[in-house]
């Protein structure tokens, strides 16, 4: 009874002690990992930069690399484990007609559950950090900002400038500057999605959400598109963004800015 | 037993047990669904009645008929599974009060407008119906046991009188709050108090159900332990939701 | 054969095969409407039918049937149903009437499911029922109200009666830490059931109360919420996707613990790490469906830890299985070809899973095809594909015949290369921007060759899945006599005969110490 117990609090301590090895080293990774995609590490994070535009789109490509590198190399060695049993333990004629897994001792047993169990924790807290990470680039707008409110419907993206110009289903918007989106919807849900700067939030009738995005190239069109079912014709709920050099910007800004304060 | 003589007992002369009562509950289950159809989504009320109609005989006559196939018969494992039972039926109160709570909470103002004065004094008495039915029900299958009859038969009816009762003062007091113009869809408290006090209803009208579906056969001297047992066991926490209405509905 | 006997049966084994054959009838049916859907998206533009009401009410009853009335049916009616009384050496489960008005209800569901396309005003909600679209559509959501009502109940009872049937009535000597890990599996699945259906159907109930009582639960201008009923409807349909997970799992371990003619792997590890494990995860991640619906932002971290912890129980339940295969005797009949074929494939699937976890990457993948792939995999795969393994495997006990192992293999095969050609692709597309439930993708027309490789996929798909359903009819009515015990297993399910009479044993048999449901090569 005694040395049982010695078993499970050494076997305890040793995958307590390896999980912990390998949770610190995955932490330390992940926040170099962040800094050399051109973002802040955790520890820079806190310590928050003024006016410096971290744009979530290009961490999230790095982020989804790394991600996808990491459950590969799992599934692989999974497989590859499986592929090599299955192949080693075949029934062949004139081997064993019945299987000799082993029996495990306590601290085998034991062994099998708490080693796993860290390893796999380890790499589950290595991406949850990163995630996190990159979740508070995509929920910190800067704040030199250009601040969009947009109300969907049934079957259409209405935005209201700041200056009161509308438009419909046509985002207008200068290079180089953050944009924001103040969302909300007159009847059912929907989902304002921009698949280039990797970015989709619901808007709903009754509350407020948010999104933001920074298109960097002027001359370019990137598709919008409805991602939350909202009724019969949502696969036809699109529209465009259309990035303007600040100059032609300003230039069409003033003049519908104008003209919609005129005429109101 | 050898081989043999399982596989000739199986080609042979076995009976396989068959009821028909499920079939007939459920297709009565099925009547009341298309008649929900019929009158909420397609407005042919008069058809909803008729579905209706032919579901409320199957339902009431296949439970019946369920009963007293089966009073007595089961190997007593009733009791347990009502406990599994309560765990999924107190689910539903959960949601409804987890919906209720973050509502309320979330509300600038509370109560919203158009919420009427609730009575004080009513629900209290409505309180003291239902736990008197708890005791009486207690003190019946304590008769149970001790192999009284016709005193468990007392305390029985005593019980299920009190349900009424307290299934009366329900439909007097909603009667009451909708002619004073406080229905369901006035706001979101009407909402949630319609719905939680009629939810909590419901199951006083089962459980009656219950109990009234175990007397016949208890009146002719089939008294089943197990079930008055499970039957009382449901009635218990059907009283103990109520605190909790009461509570977070009326004095909160 | 007296017919009465089967329709009114109150017997587990009829009772489980009723429920088989309801549950392949809603897979056909699903499956069809999944061919008509890929038939429509073949193309860009209308192609099959020019009016998108038509796909949506095809989308509604695909994944409303395929999971409601497939895969939760088929895993927890008929395997529950067939397998735990044999399995546990009992006669029948504790109340068969109750038994049977479960199988009867699932029916209704299952009758209610298909009105979808006879009425008028079809419901066209999705499978998730969202308000305020489900509110204010002309569609009949009360008929999705009750499909789910009615087959929410069916499942209530059915979990009711089996735990009382697992913790009441097994045989003699048979205690806890030696039953199968399928009846682990399912035990924890209708525990799952019981805790976390009526969360549904209240939530269902509220929508049909809005829309035709009046009510305001989800109507913002009069103090509702609409992301209440999102978080409702998940809280519950997270859940749900373990309880298909676990009695599929369940399913492999006793197919490859036979053919390995091996015991578990770490029995104990599986059963309170790896299904202990998701039973007190799965109550504590249903937020990761709502990345981007505005939820707010400090219960979104908890629970992408959760999620991504979810990983740990299934890595050990994978590893018990991999575990199992270790100095096995494996040989390759039809079942273990299929249970093989799930040990690669759901690693894709449940892999797949990890960055949609993640918040920040599903601010993109989220209502994306990727996310159809991941479930795809999971469900359509690894979960079709485990049922498809299970029937193989308990099809001689259930009809005393064998089916044609050829055929059963090259059914595979065929499924195998259609599934993947399918469902990868989805997630390629996904990533790239494709979202879900489009009727038309006219400003994605860069992914009509995939979208048409999807559709040739599915066909092939199809093929396969119907040379196994051909093989089973063929099978039961003129295979060869298979024996009591045609595969060698040590479970109680194989000591009576083939198929086993009412009453399953002439007396209910009793258990010795050292014997266990994996106890091979040891006397
Ligand atoms: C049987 C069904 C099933 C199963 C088992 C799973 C398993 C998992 N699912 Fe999936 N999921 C669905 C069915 C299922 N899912 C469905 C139906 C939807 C969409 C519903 C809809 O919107 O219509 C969905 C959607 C869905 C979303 C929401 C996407 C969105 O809409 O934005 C997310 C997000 O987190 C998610 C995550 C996961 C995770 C992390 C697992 C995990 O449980 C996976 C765990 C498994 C592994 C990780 C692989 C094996 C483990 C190892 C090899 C150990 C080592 C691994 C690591 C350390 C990483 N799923
Ligand atoms: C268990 C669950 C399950 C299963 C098995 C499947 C199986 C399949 N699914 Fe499905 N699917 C879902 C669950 C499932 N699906 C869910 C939950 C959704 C989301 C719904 C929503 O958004 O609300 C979805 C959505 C979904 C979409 C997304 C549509 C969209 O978002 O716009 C697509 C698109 O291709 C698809 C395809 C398929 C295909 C090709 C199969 C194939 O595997 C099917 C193969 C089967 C058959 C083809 C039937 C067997 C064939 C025969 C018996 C031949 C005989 C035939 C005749 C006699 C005619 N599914
Ligand atoms: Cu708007 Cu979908
Ligand atoms: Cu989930």
């Amino acid at each position: 009874m005694n040395r049982k117990l010695k078993h499970w609090a050494g076997s305890a301590l040793i995958a307590l002690l390896s999980g912990g090895v390998i949770a610190a080293a995955a932490a330390a990774q992940s926040s170099e990992a962040v800094s050399e995609a051109g973002g802040k590490s955790l520890v820079q994070y806190l310590q928050k930069g003024e006016g410096r535009i971290t744009d979530p789109a290009p961490g999230w490509d790095y982020l989804w690399t790394e991600v996808i590198i990491d459950i590969t190399v799992i599934g692989i060695l999974f497989a590859l484990m499986t592929a090599y049993f299955i192949w080693r333990y075949r029934r062949v004629p004139g081997g064993p007609t019945v299987g000799s897994g082993p029996t495990l001792s306590t601290a085998a047993a034991v062994g099998w559950v708490v080693i796993p169990t860290f390893v796999f924790m380890a790499d589950d807290f290595f991406i949850a950090a990163n995630g996190w990470v990159l979740w508070n680039k995509y929920r910190d707008v800067p704040a030199e900002r250009l601040e969009v409110q947009l109300e969907s419907g049934m079957y259409s993206w209405d935005y209201t400038y700041p200056n009161g110009a509308r438009t419909q289903n046509e985002l207008i918007v200068p290079a180089g500057k953050p944009v924001l989106l103040r969302m909300t919807s007159r009847d059912t849900l929907h989902s304002h999605f921009i698949p280039d700067f990797r970015v989709k939030e619901d808007s709903m009738p009754g509350r407020v959400t948010y999104l933001w995005f920074l298109p960097r190239e002027a001359g370019k069109e990137h598709v919008i598109t409805c991602a939350e079912y909202c009724g019969v014709m949502h696969s036809y709920m699109a529209g465009r963004v259309i990035v303007k050099t600040p100059e032609e910007f300003k230039a069409w800004y003033d003049a519908t800015g104008d003209s919609t304060r005129k005429s109101s | 037993m050898s081989q043999h003589d399982v596989a000739h007992h199986h080609a042979g002369h076995a009976h396989w047990d068959t009821s028909i009562w499920p079939a007939i509950i459920s297709l009565g289950i099925l009547a009341w669904a298309l008649a929900f159809s019929f009158h909420f989504v397609y407005h042919q009320s008069f058809t909803a009645l008729i579905v209706f109609g032919i579901g409320l005989p199957m339902i009431v006559g296949g439970i019946a008929g369920w009963t007293s196939e089966s009073m007595g018969k089961g190997e007593g494992l009733a009791y347990g599974a009502m406990g599994w039972f309560i765990l999924a039926e107190a689910m539903i109160f959960v949601t409804f009060f987890v919906y209720y709570w973050y509502m309320r909470l979330m509300a600038p103002s509370w109560p919203p407008p158009g919420t009427p004065q609730l009575p004080v004094v009513f629900p209290l008495v409505m309180t003291a119906v239902l736990v008197t039915s708890s005791v009486t029900i207690h003190m019946a299958e304590e008769h149970m046991h001790d192999g009284n009859k016709a005193a468990f038969l007392k305390w029985l009816l005593l019980t299920i009188a009190l349900g009424a009762t307290f299934l009366g003062m329900s439909v007097y007091e909603w009667n009451h709050l909708i002619h004073s113009g406080f229905t369901i869809a006035t706001n979101s408290f009407g909402t949630t108090f319609y719905s939680i006090t009629g939810l909590h209803g419901s199951h006083v009208v089962v459980g009656l159900g219950i109990f009234l579906a175990g007397l016949l056969p208890a009146l002719k001297g089939n008294i089943s332990e197990s079930f008055w047992r499970t039957a009382s066991l449901y009635w218990h926490f059907v009283d103990i939701i109520w605190f909790f209405v009461v509570s977070q509905v009326y004095f909160w | 054969m007296n017919l009465k006997e089967w329709i009114f049966t109150t017997d587990h084994k009829r009772v489980g095969v009723l429920y088989l054959i309801g549950s392949i009838a809603a897979f056909i049916v699903a499956g069809v409407m999944a061919l008509l859907m890929r038939l429509e998206l073949s193309a860009v533009g209308p192609t099959i039918t020019s009016n998108p009401t038509s796909y949506n009410v095809w989308l509604y009853a695909h994944g409303a049937v395929m999971i409601l009335g497939f895969q939760i049916p088929a895993l927890t009616g008929f395997f529950a149903n067939y397998c735990i009384p044999l399995m546990i050496g009992a006669k029948d489960v504790a109340f068969p009437r109750v038994n049977a008005l479960s199988v009867w209800l699932f029916y209704v569901g299952i009758v209610l499911a298909l009105l979808t396309f006879f009425v008028p005003d079809p419901p066209d909600v999705m499978w998730t029922g969202y308000p305020p679209y489900s509110t204010i559509t002309t569609g009949n959501t009360a008929l999705y109200t009750f499909t789910v009502l009615i087959l929410g109940f069916a499942s209530i009872i059915g979990g009711v009666n089996f735990l009382t049937t697992i913790a009441y009535m097994r045989a003699p000597g048979l205690t806890w830490n030696k039953l199968n890990i399928f009846v682990w599996c399912t035990l924890a699945a209708f525990v799952l059931q019981l805790i976390f259906v009526p969360v549904l159907g209240t939530a269902v109930t509220l929508i049909s109360m809005d829309k035709y009582l009046g009510t305001h639960f989800f109507d913002p201008t009069r103090g509702g919420d609409v992301l209440t009923y999102q978080n409702l409807f998940w809280f519950y349909s997270h859940p749900a996707v373990y309880v298909i997970f676990l009695p599929f799992f369940g399913v492999l371990f006793e197919i490859v613990a036979t053919f390995a003619k091996n015991r578990v792997f770490n029995y104990k590890a599986v059963v309170f790490g790896g299904i202990g494990g998701i039973v007190l995860l799965a109550g504590e991640v249903w937020v990761h469906h709502l990345y981007v619906s505005g939820m707010v932002d400090w219960i979104r971290v908890g629970q992408m830890v959760t999620t991504l912890l979810i990983s740990v129980p299934v890595g050990l339940m994978l590893i018990g299985l991999v575990g199992t295969l270790y100095k096995g005797s494996i040989t390759f009949e039809t079942p273990m070809l299929y249970a093989l074929g799930v040990l690669f494939l759901f690693l894709i699937g449940g892999l797949t899973g990890i960055p949609l976890a993640v918040t920040s990457l599903t601010l993109h993948l989220s209502d994306t095809y990727y996310v159809v792939g991941h479930f795809h995999y999971v469900m359509a795969v690894a979960g079709t594909f485990s049922i498809f393994a299970g029937v193989y495997y308990w099809f001689p006990k259930m009809t005393g015949r064998m089916y044609n192992e050829f055929w059963g293999k090259l059914g595979f095969w065929i499924t195998f290369v259609g599934t993947n050609i399918v469902f990868w692709t989805m997630m390629d597309i996904g990533v790239k921007g494709m979202p879900r439930r489009y009727y038309d993708y006219a400003h994605f027309a860069q992914f009509e060759p995939a979208h048409k490789l999807m559709t040739i996929g599915a066909v092939i798909l199809g093929v396969g899945f119907a040379i196994a359903l051909l093989n089973w009819i063929i099978g039961a009515i003129k295979g060869k006599p298979a024996g009591n015990n045609p595969w060698g297993s040590m479970s109680l399910e194989w000591t009576t005969v083939s198929p086993p009479p009412h009453g399953n044993w002439p007396s209910p048999p009793s258990v010795s110490e050292e014997w266990t449901p994996y106890a091979y090569g040891r006397r």
